[in-house]
């Protein structure tokens, strides 16, 4: 039951482990993930790698309970219990999904301050696939 | 505009059906539609066939709409599998009105079909959730009710909405589709039971969910100048529009406005030289209860943040003076991904006829409904009115 394939992964990786965004050189906004032209001025297909800080805050969040999480993700229901998943809000710009690790499902809230950490995300095709879970984090830098 | 008539609608019974596969409930809806067509159809006079499908569970992917067709006695006809996910049924029903619109063909079949219980629970949501991103929202560990449930949470933080407002939809579909023959769940829930639902992804829980169903439906769309071949009460189709938005909600400029409904349903009144104000009953996509408060707001019922509100006001009861989803909606009629979109046409086309199966569920003197069909989290959504 492939869902995401290793060449798909592999594809993402340095989103996933070093979180490298999109520079646009004619407006200037970053987008994360990338995109072929720029979302924020729609013109522009030249940007240039950034380091993002993978600091942020929550803009929404929802707890994924049993009957919620996709097969690859029902182990970790399972085994953990409901687990919270976010859009967080980038230092940055950049709005992204991800996982909410260390944190219990109770205390998350929107505008919680997280920072990115890499972590384990699932396994499939007997691949181990890591990426970033936020974490939370302290207000200042 | 006036210059496109649906003369025709069926729908098989929605709900689980083990004796029968996508090519015999397609047949079930083909048989209903020309039952429904007042001075008769020749099938021989359908000469193209668009049909709505996510895919099945895989079983068929490709050619699927050749074989439904042929098996209901459509051969030698351009057919076509119109894929927009949970938007498809929608779609196919657009590309049947723009082929007659583009001179093309008179006649065309709008059809959609959805196999979804032949799958087990594991390998369903492998099919659901393809319609979403999937790089980044599916492997983040969500999927459809996870993608609305971060939808609901940010618009109960922005503008206030309640867990009763969410539960309130649910409550009202149900008693909407209990009077519903062909509904999946012909029965009423307690506000105390939608409230209390087993959670799925908080804030939603089970009931703020749709099922998954079996089912199909057909509509059949002509040349206006032909309709009175076919009936003396066509309803006519007033203007369309459809759009797409980003996939992931991430990227989207607003995380509570679906764009897709709003530039859909803006280039809809557009065409049909009508507003909001004018639409006097509507079917929205319920496939989760905030989905169909987002719809109040973003087709222009009520304004963006008072869906709650707008919803306990009651006028979107059938009682109400803009009554939505009269037919029991996606939540209590159900959810077969492929045929909902031509299914909601023909729950539309019986109301504006004043022919809906049971006369408590009729909503009295409409001229001009609204259906509106939204694919995933809002990466595809089309609008079409249409007016006695």
């Amino acid at each position: 039951m492939a869902h995401v394939s290793v060449p798909m992964y592999w594809r993402t990786i340095p989103q996933r482990y070093k979180m490298i965004g999109q520079k646009c050189k004619k407006c200037g906004h970053v987008n994360f993930p990338p995109k072929g032209v720029c979302k924020y001025c729609s013109v522009s297909s030249e940007f240039e790698d950034l380091q993002l800080s993978g600091r942020g805050k929550v803009h929404t969040f929802v707890l994924i309970s049993s009957g919620g999480a996709p097969p690859e993700f029902a182990e970790q229901e399972k085994a953990g219990g409901m687990y919270p998943v976010a859009i967080v809000e980038l230092a940055e710009g950049p709005k992204v999904i991800g996982q909410i690790a260390d944190a219990d499902p109770k205390t998350v809230k929107i505008g919680m301050p997280v920072k990115t950490e890499l972590r384990k995300i699932y396994t499939e095709e007997d691949v181990i696939r890591y990426g970033f879970k936020f974490v939370p984090a302290t207000e200042e830098k | 505009m006036t210059k496109v008539a649906i003369v025709g609608a069926g729908q098989s019974k929605y709900g689980e059906f083990p004796d029968k596969g996508i090519k015999e409930l397609f047949f079930e809806a083909f048989k209903d539609m020309a039952a429904s067509v007042d001075k008769g159809l020749d099938p021989k006079g359908i000469e193209a066939a668009y049909i709505g499908n996510l895919g099945s569970g895989g079983f068929q992917l490709g050619n699927m709409s050749a074989l439904v067709a042929e098996y209901a006695g459509l051969q030698y006809i351009p057919t076509m599998r119109i894929e927009n996910a949970c938007a498809s049924g929608g779609y196919a029903l657009v590309a049947a009105i723009m082929d007659v619109l583009s001179g093309t063909h008179k006649v065309a079949l709008a059809g959609g079909v959805e196999k979804m219980t032949d799958v087990s629970g594991l390998k369903q949501k492998y099919w659901l959730g393809v319609s979403g991103d999937t790089e980044y929202e599916r492997l983040a560990g969500t999927t459809f009710a996870g993608l609305y449930a971060l939808i609901a949470q940010r618009h109960m933080h922005e503008f206030g909405t309640k867990r009763e407002q969410l539960s309130s939809v649910a409550v009202k579909n149900h008693k909407n589709g209990a009077q519903n023959p062909k509904a999946q769940f012909q029965r009423e829930i307690t506000l105390e039971q939608a409230v209390k639902g087993p959670i799925v992804a908080a804030p939603l829980n089970l009931f703020d969910c749709c099922s998954t169903t079996d089912g199909a439906s057909a509509v059949l769309v002509c040349d206006a100048e032909v309709a009175k071949q076919y009936t003396d009460t066509p309803v006519y189709v007033a203007g369309f529009g459809t759009s797409s938005d980003y996939l992931a909600i991430h990227d989207r400029i607003s995380t509570v406005t679906l764009e897709g409904t709003k530039k859909a349903s803006e280039r809809a009144y557009k065409m049909a030289g009508l507003t909001a104000k004018d639409i006097q009953l509507a079917e929205v996509h319920d496939c989760f209860t905030i989905a169909e408060l987002l719809a109040y707001e973003d087709l222009g019922f009520c304004e963006k943040g008072k869906a709650g509100p707008y919803l306990d006001e009651g006028h979107t009861q059938i009682s109400g003076d803009r009554p939505v989803n009269a037919s029991g909606g996606l939540k209590s009629k159900g959810h077969p991904i492929g045929s909902t979109g031509t299914g909601q046409a023909y729950e539309m086309f019986n109301q504006l006829r004043g022919t809906v199966q049971k006369p408590s569920r009729q909503v009295k003197k409409a001229e001009i409904g609204l259906v509106h069909n939204v694919g995933g989290s809002g990466g595809t959504v089309s609008v079409t009115i249409m007016r006695r």
